[in-house]
């Protein structure tokens, strides 16, 4: 739970003639992540036959898919899908073609029909401007004098094409201003006909094409198009109704044809990725060692002389090529997805879901702190990660309960309840609530102060988990005199001893600063001792890893090292500050929603009126909407910038099993 | 908004920092002076190129292949200038970095027209994969499944919801009768002009200023060589040589290319706006030979253009747009060098087709 699965590296030597049972155990099972053999230097002999094989399966997939698309079918695969073997191309091909035909015919005919509507359509919006024109549009086309050609043209060519008409006379109308297809209609002398349909041609200009039996008036011909759209629509839906039946009729066909087609795919795809040697395979990849058993007796299943050799990885050192595979739990998945954000754990690190899911809903409730507020996100929660409302969004939702839960608890220690706190809540809602613990707004400073005192907390905390990681990746150096390393763990606990003594009995002084002053110790001399530790930590590092002392020496020599490693310093002197200040916002959000309450109740009034209940009833909605979001990104922030920072690297690689459904990850 | 010298300290610096790893004439000469083309990818390896062809393998190393990486290191440098581009600008070298994908557009659409023979779907794709842009991330168009479509209509159809849907939906009436690719070309060409454009004319001080002058000068080579390529090539009418450029660009002017439309001697409309390219005439009297030596001046001039807008003022879009513009032309010289090494062309051959020399 803390730390990523144990993994251990598989090699195996598959004959040729094992070669599909092998990785059908291998994509079926959902364990073993594959390493491309190609980057180990293995290369295939001669024309990979399976190369071609996973284009085909891909290209009939597709198909399928498209097939499923047009008769409106999901992308399921048959409810007992059975994992078999690589299906013969020549086997499925002609079941694909002979439903692609059929659907085909109907789906062309619909996507026809589709076409004429939308020409009607814009028939009948290209002639709206000029329905009150009391001429025959075919008497346009019989002139003897005079060329007319009235269409639509893209908006950004009428300019162009009015230069290009200026060599002839021409009358130019724009009989619709559209921002996409303006009407226009251009008049000249038939002597010049072939000038203006040049000009029009080349100016992407489409022509309005009535068919010949729409003469008549505008009038006339827009009320038989209104009669051909609603004729058009009516073999739309008649269509539509042809490929619903032969979804119905073909779907459990479809379904079993896409599940052998995908698995044929995936396997062909994995395949392809093998190292192959004369009449063997070389597959190469990493399954998590728990599961390590059960593969091998399976592969041996499958492949009586298959050749089998696995290593387990240490957690300790660096493995950046290990991929990492995190313990799943349903119920950490938001706090998962929180931290994926941030980066992906890299092998031997420690994985901080498990601290983030205690302090996440921790920070979150500390600063929205309201019994009535946090009760109505913890149901709104539990109804979104039920799917109730706002699908899709699970893990959100789950997220969203966990925060309610904590904002109900500090309400309740807070004494606050949909913002009436105090005599208003039994002035209001007539009942007795005091604050089992503080009240912020009665005490703000304290509050501050408890609040950096829980940074600090989580702080030393953080520095703590840092070393861990150093010492579990047998980073010495970094143990040492890394950013969050034990000299700068304790230049923090002597930068803490010399705030307390600072600040001293003032109402914001942090106690566990006071505390740790109140200590019989020479933090000041510790502080200048561990300061050059830190001061010089990149010297120390080279030190302990045997590296050049001073990286880059040539360049300014040794001052600008000196000046280098005092501004390394500062640096860490002020984001010490920084860090541990940041956690004010604990407090003061705690406070502002308290303000923030107070505002609604100035503007709801003192009589308790219908008016007063409506007020009070948006502004909750709106502190839940608002400031509920505003406390989530400032947790957000606290964890990314303050607390992960400290032992957190990520950039490990994730776990990407062989699988053969989207199914087997969610199993 | 970040604009002028913070917006632009961050991303002035990167720029010049890869604008100095660009290839110097030098360079380019002794990359031509390669014997053949594993020797020329050899010594590319030694240039920035290098990680790009590191990945290959010898039985991959083919012509194709070779640009196709050498092409993705334009492709990182548009996505940095895309990301570290102050805002406003950022939509501007969007739309530049979309000529490459207007160029894979009309590839696919020209593999549909003129490769229908190809036995499969995979061999067609295979094919055409190769001589793509490596778009990436930015690609709006689902090239593969155009490919595959088999038929031009149908690939238009997967246009929906892209920028290209509307001029395509307009050229495709004229591609259903005329049965040529060449509307929808010109289509998506204007378009993708009149676009760029448009983010200029967005921009303000400066940044308008530099865009108007290193884009309007890319501008003005295409305008000019549409209109006496169409002219010569095409017989194409006046009207219709006018619907087929634009009319705005840095130096050529809507008159230059309207009077070169109603017939104007070319050559001295030509002389007239470029003052520094001689023998105009002697180029247009053999056009098949003439016209791609006159376009290679025009892209020298640009290439000036470029390299005079890293002198100065530096807190504007032009250097990040000079710099992309001189990548562009510095791997279409790759691109001669690789495709003649693999032909075995003399050096007489191809030496002059060769935009870097020391003269830029």
């Amino acid at each position: 739970m803390l730390f990523p699965k144990q993994m251990s590296e598989v090699e195996l030597i598959v004959p040729s003639k094992d070669l599909v049972a092998v990785t059908r155990t291998l994509s079926g099972y959902g364990v073993f992540h594959q390493v491309d053999s190609a980057y180990l230097g293995l290369e295939s002999q001669g024309p990979n036959a399976w190369q071609d094989k996973a284009g085909a399966y891909s290209t009939l997939e597709r198909r399928i898919q498209a097939i499923m698309q047009n008769v409106g079918l999901a992308e399921e695969y048959p409810v007992k899908a059975e994992i078999e073997s690589v299906v013969d191309m020549d086997a499925v091909r002609p079941g694909v073609d002979r439903i692609e035909e059929e659907v085909k015919g109907v789906s062309d005919q619909l996507s026809g029909e589709r076409k004429r509507l939308e020409l009607l359509e814009s028939q009948l919006r290209q002639l709206e401007p000029i329905a009150d024109v009391d001429v025959e549009v075919g008497a346009l086309k019989k002139s003897s004098f005079m060329h007319s050609i009235l269409g639509v043209v893209p908006s950004a060519n009428i300019s162009r094409l009015r230069t290009s008409l200026l060599r002839v006379p021409h009358v130019f109308f724009i009989l619709r201003e559209d921002a996409q297809k303006p009407v226009v209609w251009i008049l000249g002398i038939r002597s010049n006909s072939d000038v203006l349909e040049r000009a029009a041609k080349s100016a992407y200009l489409n022509p309005l094409s009535l068919p010949d039996e729409f003469g008549g008036t505008p009038e006339q011909i827009t009320a038989m198009l209104r009669k051909e759209i609603e004729s058009a629509k009516q073999r739309i839906s008649g269509f539509e109704a042809d490929l619903a039946r032969l979804g119905g009729s073909y779907k459990s066909e479809l379904q079993k044809l896409l599940w052998d087609v995908h698995i044929s795919r995936v396997m062909a795809d994995a395949i392809v990725r093998f190292g192959q040697l004369r009449h063997t395979y070389v597959v190469v990849g990493w399954a998590p060692t728990a599961d390590l058993e059960d593969l091998t007796s399976r592969l041996k299943e499958a492949s009586r002389e298959i050749l089998i050799e696995t290593m387990a990885t240490s957690r300790s050192g660096h493995h950046a090529q290990v991929p990492v595979a995190l313990t799943q739990n349903k119920w950490l998945k938001p706090i998962q997805m929180l931290v994926g954000t941030y980066g992906h754990p890299s092998y031997g690190e420690l994985d901080p879901t498990l601290l983030m899911a205690f302090t996440f809903p921790l920070l979150y409730g500390a600063m929205f702190g309201d019994l009535g507020q946090g009760l109505v996100m913890l149901v709104l929660g539990i109804l979104m990660h039920n799917k109730i409302m706002m699908k899709g969004m699970q893990g959100l939702g789950l997220l969203i309960a966990y925060c309610g839960v904590s904002a109900s608890l500090f309400g309740y220690l807070y004494g606050s309840i949909f913002g009436f706190e105090g005599h208003l809540v039994e002035e209001y809602l007539h009942f007795h609530f005091e604050p089992m613990w503080i009240s912020p707004m009665e005490n703000i400073l304290s509050l501050l102060s408890i609040a950096i005192d829980v940074g600090i907390v989580i702080l030393m905390f953080s520095f703590l988990l840092g070393m861990l990681n150093s010492i579990r990746s047998q980073d010495w150096a970094h143990l040492l005199f890394g950013h969050s390393g034990i000299a700068a763990f304790v230049f923090y606990i002597c930068f803490l001893a010399m705030l307390g003594a600072f600040l001293g009995d003032t109402a914001l002084a942090p106690r566990v600063a006071v505390a740790i002053n109140s200590l019989p110790l020479p933090f000041t001399t510790l502080l200048a001792v561990f300061g050059v530790f830190v001061m010089f930590g990149g010297f120390f590092r080279n030190m302990v890893e045997g590296h050049t002392l001073i990286e880059g020496k040539g360049v300014g020599g040794f001052m600008m090292f000196l000046i280098q490693s005092l501004m390394d310093l500062i640096e860490t002197v002020i984001s010490m500050l920084s860090n541990t200040l940041s956690f004010i916002r604990v407090g003061a959000f705690a406070v502002a929603h308290g303000g923030l309450s107070l505002a609604i109740f100035s503007l709801a009034g003192e009589e308790p009126d219908a008016g007063f209940w409506i007020t009070i009833v948006i502004g909750n909605l709106f502190i839940i909407g608002f400031e509920g979001l505003i406390v989530g990104i400032q947790t957000m922030r606290l964890h990314y910038y303050e607390i992960l920072g400290k032992f957190f690297h990520g950039g490990g690689m994730q776990f990407e099993p062989l699988k053969l459904s989207s199914s087997q990850e969610e199993t | 908004m970040a604009s002028g010298v913070s917006g632009y300290a961050a991303i002035s610096t990167r720029v010049r920092a890869m604008y100095s790893d660009l290839l110097t004439p030098q360079e380019m000469t002794r990359l031509g002076d390669s014997p053949d083309l594993p020797a020329l990818v050899s010594a590319l390896k030694n240039t920035p190129y290098g990680k790009y062809l590191s990945g290959i393998k010898d039985n991959e190393m083919t012509p194709r292949r070779i640009i196709l990486q050498i092409r993705n290191r334009l492709a990182d440098s548009y996505s940095s200038v895309v990301q570290q581009a102050p805002e406003q600008t950022r939509p501007l070298v969007k739309q530049l970095f979309r000529y490459f994908e207007v160029g894979n557009l009309k590839a696919v659409l020209r593999s549909i027209q003129t490769v229908s023979s190809w036995n499969s779907d995979v061999a067609a794709w295979d094919r055409v994969r190769e001589v793509l842009f490596p778009f990436g991330a930015f690609a709006s168009i689902p090239a593969q499944a155009m490919v595959e479509s088999g038929s031009v209509a149908s690939a238009v159809d997967l246009l929906h919801g892209s920028p290209y849907e509307a001029t395509m939906s307009f050229a495709m009436k004229r591609f259903s009768a005329e049965q040529n690719l060449f509307p929808l070309e010109v289509a998506l060409d204007l378009d993708f002009w009149r676009r760029l454009w448009a983010e200029i004319k967005n921009l303000k001080g400066k940044d308008r200023e530099m865009g108007g002058k290193l884009i309007g000068s890319l501008l003005d080579l295409n305008n000019l060589m549409w209109v006496i390529r169409y002219k010569i090539y095409h017989n194409l009418s006046e009207e219709e040589l006018i619907n087929y450029t634009l009319p705005f660009g840095y130096r050529v002017r809507d008159e230059d290319v309207r009077a070169i439309a109603a017939g104007a001697d070319i050559a001295s409309v030509v002389s007239r706006i470029y003052p520094n390219i001689h023998d105009v005439n002697t180029l247009l009297d053999h056009p098949q030979s003439g016209l791609p030596k006159l376009e290679h001046l025009l892209k020298q001039q640009v290439m000036r253009q470029c390299v005079s807008a890293f002198i100065g003022y530096p807190f504007h879009i032009g250097l990040p747009l000079a710099y992309l513009l001189l990548s562009d032309f510095e791997i279409q010289d790759l691109v001669v060098l690789v495709e003649a090494k693999s032909s075995k062309l003399k050096d007489e051959e191809f030496r002059p087709l060769l935009l870097k020399t020391t003269l830029i």
